[in-house]
Parts: structure tokens; sequence; C-alpha cells
């Protein structure tokens, strides 16, 4: 495939699934054979915040590691929201507490001590903030909240004033609406392990999980949680102009067969744009952030202000998750 | 009448959609059942007796009894054909079409069961002793030893807790006005409901066999005597004996209560895998006398667990039941396109359930010729020549256009939940073309994801001038169509209401 994820070591056969878009965002599925030995999605469950700032994770996989995707945030109810400042690695049948986690809802107290919690991923604008290695690292549960307030106020159905409750935008009604439309509207095709996601035909985020087993547990957080509230704000802060796909002439005398014939090309076109999208995304730069066992993560910046996580296993890649 | 009333209020089921959870279902049917009922009181209460799910007649007759009629006459508001106690009838008619257990969930709404306020006048105690205990003795055994605890908790609402302790304490003359009149000898249930000894007040009516094996039962779990115990599980319900097993902790095999016990019919299939996994006896399971969206959901687990076993059976009986179907006609050259999509798996609460229902519709609709099947993924069972496509991939609907117009066919069926994603706007620009080059043909949309706002939105449309019709079981496609009219004509739509009422219940 492209040369980014050759840059990257995914060196395997990608393949491209059943182009899907709706409004302005468009979904590439990029399908595949599993990666590595990683704990499956059921292994991995949030288990606590032990003080503000801290997300505990635990893995019941007794053999193998697992990941928690890069930005992952819960919500709930007498707790304080928090997300996660990137990805995280937990080693097999052990618990590991990430001291480094953000708090997403300033005047809120108390902790997660397992009671139901909500999740989702941090909208893309946030994820990009989080990038700074320097403010990823560090350990203060404020350190995103005035990014936080920055997001909400271009929002204009959301009146958060001075707090920074990223639940603010999650729970009012129309944004909520808004963006289980956008979960419905996007599916998880057969072999699915990652995707490339497009505003306007423009990428803004590459994620490939360890199978497809996994991308089916996250892809709704991350299409709704990420994309999807990204897409929101750009289009009320007047960022993301409007456009509409332009789909091919039908003549007027074609027979219904040549009719799909024409539409099966135009989708096929969209699937080879692929190649030349990610050729377009280069890496900056990047460096190890963290090591448990055989994994080692990396902090990777684009050309253009982007980044993100990859994760290998044995010095193989099992994870990638990138914001451009 | 607002335009956001639709038949999608008979049709809730407090559990989530793959878009949309149950608390935003339930407000949104909830603004439908308000508004109805304000706009007017005789044509909410007649819609119930259409096809509709327990909760939503449930929700129903709580909003009925828990607002009383302000009447002089109290014929003011009674259209003619119907009588002054009608509303009380709708509600005991569908009290008795629904299953036993329904039946009591939607009594219990009134005792302030599931999110609901307690309703206490007389036309509500009125409605649950008389549903209660206005049955035969055989019948009214059986309903109190499998819903004792539940019976208990509506006996006390109705009757209060001072009426009850007068009867409980030997007030005849009470039992006979509040609860003889409908089975003068239920007073043995009564003392079986509140744990008391009939034979504290002398001479007992009838007897009443499965109350006797379930105290036998109870004694013998009590003393543990484990034989006495085993001897009596044939004559009680299975949750009973699983229930007194559990409690006295008696050393029994959880496959010796599975499979010697006593089980509905429904109960059989339901409980076919668990009666398996318990290593007891394999039941006979009457395949033929099952819904036909049990038999389906039966199937399909099979299928997903690779278990060849009865899939015959199962698949016969499917055809059976098909078969006998009441249809409903759609004209001639009927072609249906199934979205098979990853989106009609439904939610997790209830997984498959709008592929399951997709299927069902197809059974009921007359004239089918084709049948075109959008994505999915086909899965076979080896032994066996049945293979059956599970909900997977995109939906590219568009396809399924294409195929349908090409066969000629006047009326196209499109069961899907009209998330149209690959890629959006597809489908309107294919069936644009063929509207502007002239093909003739009709499309209905069916959406078998129950949502709120399956109608009234807009996103699940898949064009502008195609309404879709919120059908979330396949018993519901008659209401759906009388929902349609009811926009347009009132009062053409009371009149055939109180028709169907006088068929099904009675006249003035």
């Amino acid at each position: 495939m492209a040369s980014l994820l050759e840059t990257l070591g995914f060196i395997k056969t990608l393949g491209v699934g059943e182009v899907q878009s709706d409004d302005e965002m468009t979904v590439i599925p990029l399908v595949g054979e599993s990666l590595g030995n990683i704990a499956s999605p059921e292994a991995m469950k949030f288990k606590r915040t032990t003080s503000y700032g801290s997300m505990q994770y635990n893995n019941t996989d007794k053999h193998y590691p697992g990941i928690v995707p890069a930005n992952m945030m819960v919500r709930g109810k007498d707790a304080q929201d928090h997300a996660m400042s990137g990805s995280g690695v937990v080693l097999a049948a052990s618990d590991k507490l990430f001291k480094n986690a953000c708090c997403v809802e300033s005047s809120q107290g108390g902790y997660f001590s397992g009671q139901n919690v909500t999740e989702d991923i941090l909208p893309v604008g946030l994820r990009k903030v989080l990038l700074d290695k320097n403010l990823r690292q560090r350990t203060s549960y404020d350190k995103l909240w005035g990014s936080i307030r920055t997001w909400l106020s271009g929002l204009r159905k959301v009146n958060s004033g001075t707090r920074a409750h990223l639940r603010d935008f999650f729970d009012e009604p129309n944004y909520k609406e808004a963006l289980e439309n956008f979960a419905a509207a996007f599916e998880p095709v057969d072999g699915q392990i990652g995707a490339l996601i497009l505003f306007n035909g423009i990428p803004v985020g590459l994620e490939i999980m360890p199978s497809a087993e996994h991308w089916a547990a996250y892809w709704k957080w991350l299409i709704r949680g990420c994309y999807g509230s990204q897409l929101i704000k750009l289009k009320e802060s007047g960022e993301l102009p409007r456009s509409t796909m332009i789909l091919p002439e039908i003549p007027e005398d074609v027979s219904p067969e040549q009719l799909k014939v024409i539409m099966t090309q135009f989708i096929d076109n969209i699937k080879m744009s692929i190649a030349p999208l990610l050729e377009s995304i280069q890496v900056a730069s990047q460096d190890r952030i963290d090591s448990s066992g055989q994994m080692i993560t990396e902090l990777i910046r684009t050309e253009g202000g982007g980044g993100g996580d990859v994760i290998t296993q044995n010095s193989k890649p099992v994870y990638l998750s990138l914001v451009l | 009448m607002s335009k956001k009333i639709d038949s999608g209020m008979l049709q809730y089921t407090p559990k989530g959609a793959y878009y949309e959870e149950k608390d935003q279902q339930f407000n949104a049917v909830k603004k439908m059942w308000d508004g109805l009922f304000e706009y007017d009181r005789v044509l909410f209460a007649l819609t119930s007796i259409l096809n509709g799910t327990g909760f939503s007649k449930g929700a129903m007759a709580h909003k009925l009894l828990s607002n009383p009629v302000v009447s002089k006459t109290g014929m003011e508001l009674v259209p003619d054909g119907l009588d002054s106690e009608f509303e009380r009838k709708v509600i005991s008619y569908n009290l008795s079409n629904q299953t036993m257990s329904r039946a009591i969930k939607n009594l219990l709404m009134l005792a302030g069961g599931e999110l609901h306020s307690r309703v206490n006048n007389s036309r509500t105690r009125k409605v649950i002793l008389e549903f209660l205990f206005n049955r035969d003795n055989k019948e009214l055994d059986s309903l109190a030893i499998n819903f004792k605890s539940k019976l208990a908790k509506l006996v006390r609402h109705a009757l209060g807790k001072q009426d009850l302790f007068k009867i409980l304490n030997g007030d005849m003359q009470l039992f006979e006005k509040k609860i003889g009149k409908y089975n003068t000898h239920a007073f043995p249930v009564i003392c079986h409901l509140f744990n008391q000894n009939v034979i504290n007040f002398g001479e007992v009516k009838a007897y009443f066999p499965n109350i006797d094996c379930y105290w036998g039962a109870k004694a013998a779990a009590h003393a543990g005597d484990i034989k006495e115990f085993e001897k009596l599980i044939c004559k009680l319900p299975w949750r009973v004996a699983m229930g007194f097993r559990n409690s006295y902790k008696l050393d029994i095999d959880k496959s010796k209560i599975l499979g010697d016990s006593k089980m509905s019919t429904k109960e059989e299939l339901t409980m076919e895998a668990a009666v398996k996994r318990s290593g007891a006896k394999s039941r006979t399971v009457n395949y033929k006398a099952q819904d036909l969206y049990d038999l389906w959901k039966a199937l399909y687990f099979k299928m997903a667990n690779n278990e060849s076993e009865n899939i015959e059976k199962i698949s016969e009986a499917i055809d059976a039941r098909t078969e006998k179907l009441s249809k409903l006609d759609f004209g001639e050259g009927c072609v249906v396109v199934l979205d098979a999509s990853h989106s009609m798996f439904g939610s997790d609460e209830r997984p498959l359930h709008p592929f399951l229902t997709g299927l069902c519709i197809i059974a009921s609709i007359e004239n089918v010729e084709d049948v075109f099947i959008i994505s999915g993924k086909w899965k076979e069972i080896e032994g066996t020549d049945k293979k059956v496509v599970f909900p997977a991939n995109a939906s590219p609907l568009w396809r399924g256009l294409v195929d349908a117009v090409a066969t000629g066919a006047k009326n196209i069926i499109f069961i899907s939940d009209g998330y149209e994603n690959s890629v959006k706007g597809m489908f309107n620009h294919v069936y644009k073309h063929f509207k502007d080059t002239g093909h003739e043909f009709n499309i209905i949309h069916i959406n078998p994801v129950f949502s709120a706002e399956a109608k009234t939105g807009t996103t699940r449309t898949l064009a502008e001038d195609i309404t879709p019709m919120p059908v979330g079981n396949y018993k519901y496609l008659e209401t759906e169509f009388i929902f349609n009219q009811m926009l347009e004509n009132t009062e053409a739509v009371k009149a055939l209401l109180v028709h169907k009422y006088q068929k099904l219940i009675g006249g003035s």
C-alpha cells in the first residue's frame, strides 16, 4: 500500500472496503488480517480513577497485552470525567494506572470506582493539543481545561460559561442526536481493521486497530466522539465549507446493467484515491515515549501539525491512530 | 393533529435501537401518547385495540385510568356505537390478548411498575381484580403459583391494606363483595398469596392442586427432603422449582429441574439452549406451535452457534407458519429489497431484531415475486443444505433499486433502516434517473428498526417523496396503514375503529 504505512512498518497487505459517506464525512475502510497478539477488547476494562488526573485500566487476558485506544474518555455520574492523554498498554493479567490523564469536567468532584461509565474518544481538536509531548506526559489533571473551553466556545448550543465540561457538548440533546446519526450512518465492513477518515475529501484521521474485533468494539467512539464531534465543531464555526459529492451523470437510455457499471466505477475511483491521499501524509518525527514488555509506543508527528501513536509488538506494528 | 403522531406509539418496547437509546425513544413516544390523548381521548382509547406491543398498551391503559373522565352524564364523550364503559372494556380486552406475563406487568404499571406513577381509583381496582379473578379455578390455580408475589402486590394495591387485612382475617362478606363476585372459590388463593393457612377459616369451597403442590414442595424443600421435592418437580413451573432449589440450597442438579418441570410452549423454545447446556434430557419442542419471529430467532441462534440439531424441523415450521400467515396485499408484482447491512443487526439488547422482523415482514406480504438482498454475509451449516444471511457490511441500497427496477416490478418494497452510506445520495440519484426516464413503479419503504423518530426524522428517508413506515413487529403492518389514514381523515378512522371495537369486544 502507501508509503506512510510502509514507513511505519505496516508491511502487511491492507485492502480497501466499501467506501461510505455521510454529509461531509467519508470513511474509507481498511481491511486485512489481524496484527500481532493483542488481548481482545472485552478483556480491557476501565477500572477507576484513584486521584484527579489518573485512570486505571485492567487487562483480564492471561496471555496477551492489551491496548487502550488513544484518548479514550470516560463519563459518568458523581465523578469527574476523564480522558487518556494518549494510548496505553496494559500487560497480560494486570492493572496499569495512567497518571498523566486529563480531567475533562472542571467543576465536578468525585472518583470513578466501579460505577457505569459512558466511553468515547476525545474530539480531533483536543487530541491534537495532546500531541505536544511535554503536555501529554505532564501529570496535571487540569492541563486540558483551557483547550476544552476554547473548543466549546464556538458551539452555539453549548452554554458552559467558563467551565471546561466536555459533557456540555456530548449531553446537549441536539449534538447528542447528531453524533448518534453519524454512528448510525457508518457501518463496519467484513474484515475491517481500520479506516482513513476524510472531511470534504481531506484526510483528517487514520486509524488501524489490531484486529476486526477491535475495530468492531471501538469504531463507534471514533466516528461519533472523535471525528463526528469535530465535524460539528468545524461546521458551526464556519471552518468547513459545505461541499456536495458530484455523482456521475447517467445517460437517459442506459440499461440497468450499464447503470450498475457506471455507479460501480464511480465508487472504485473513490477507492483508488486512497493511495495518493496516504502518500500525501508525511512523517516528520517519531519519538519513543513508552515501552512495556515487548510493546513499544511511539509518538508520531506528521507534516502539517498532525500526529498520533503507533504501537509495535516485537518490532511489528499492531496499532496506529493519527489525527491529521 | 400533530404530524409527529404515528404508529410508533403502539410499537414501543423499552429497549434501545442501533442508534437510539431507550430513554430517547420513551420520551418521543410519550409525547405521542400525550398528544393523541389531548387531541381525542376516544381515538386514543380505540387505537389501543390495534396490534401493538404490550408495553405501549399498558402505558396507554395507564394514561386512561389515571385521567378520570370528567362528565355529567357519562356519555358526552362516547360516540355512537360505544357504551359508557368502553374504555374499561378496551383495557380488559387488551389485557386478555397479552401473554400472561406481559398482562401482569401492565397491571403492575398501575401499582407503580416500569417507571409509572401509582393509580388507585375505582376503575383501576375493578380492572385489576376482574382480570385476576374472573377466570375458572384451573386457570386461577396456575396463575397463583406462576406469579405469586406479583399477584400479591396487585391484590394489595387493589384492595388496600385495610380491606386486605379484614379479608385475611376472615371477613367473608367483604371477600364476596370485592373478589367473590368474580370467583366465589378464590379465598384459598388469597390465603396462598399472603402465606396464610386456609384451614384456619373453616370450610374450603374448592381444591387448587397446583397451590397444594406448591406448599408441599416448599415444605419438602424447607425440610431438605429431596426425594419428596423431586416427586413434585413435574407439577411445578420451572421458575418456581428453580427458585426453591436455589433458596433452600437443595442438592439437585439444574438439569433435573430444567428437564422435569413444567414449561409453556414458548418457554420450551426460548429455553431450548439452556436445557441442552444443563445436560437435561431434551424436551420435545413443538416448533409448529411457535410464533414466526421466534422460529426465525431460534434458527439464527442455531446457525450462529453452528448447531445443526433441529434445523430441518425449524425450517419446516417456518414454511408452515409463513403459509398460514394472513398477508397484506400491496398490489400485483411485488419485489422486495432486504437491507442486510450491519446496522440491521440492531442493538446489543435486541440482537438481530430489525433483520428478523424484516424476514417476517416478507412472509406477511402477498404476491412477492422476488427478493433481493443487499450486503450481508452468508453462512452455511455443515451437514445441512441450509444457509442464511447475517447482517454485515455497508448499505449500497441503490444496487437493490437497480435490480428491482430491472425486473419490471410495479411495487418495490424496501425493508431497510434507511441509512444509505455507500455512498450517501446514490439511491436518490438512481431513483430520480428512473423516475425521469419514465419507469413506472411505486416504492414502499418499511423501516423495521423501531425508532421513535423513524417516520418524522429526515436522515432515514430513502428519497424525498418516499415516506418510511416504521414497523417494529411484523404483526403491525395493518396498524401502520390505519395510522397513515388517521392523519388525513380522523372521523373516518374513528368510525372504522368503532366498528372494529364492536366486532372484537361487543356493541353498545
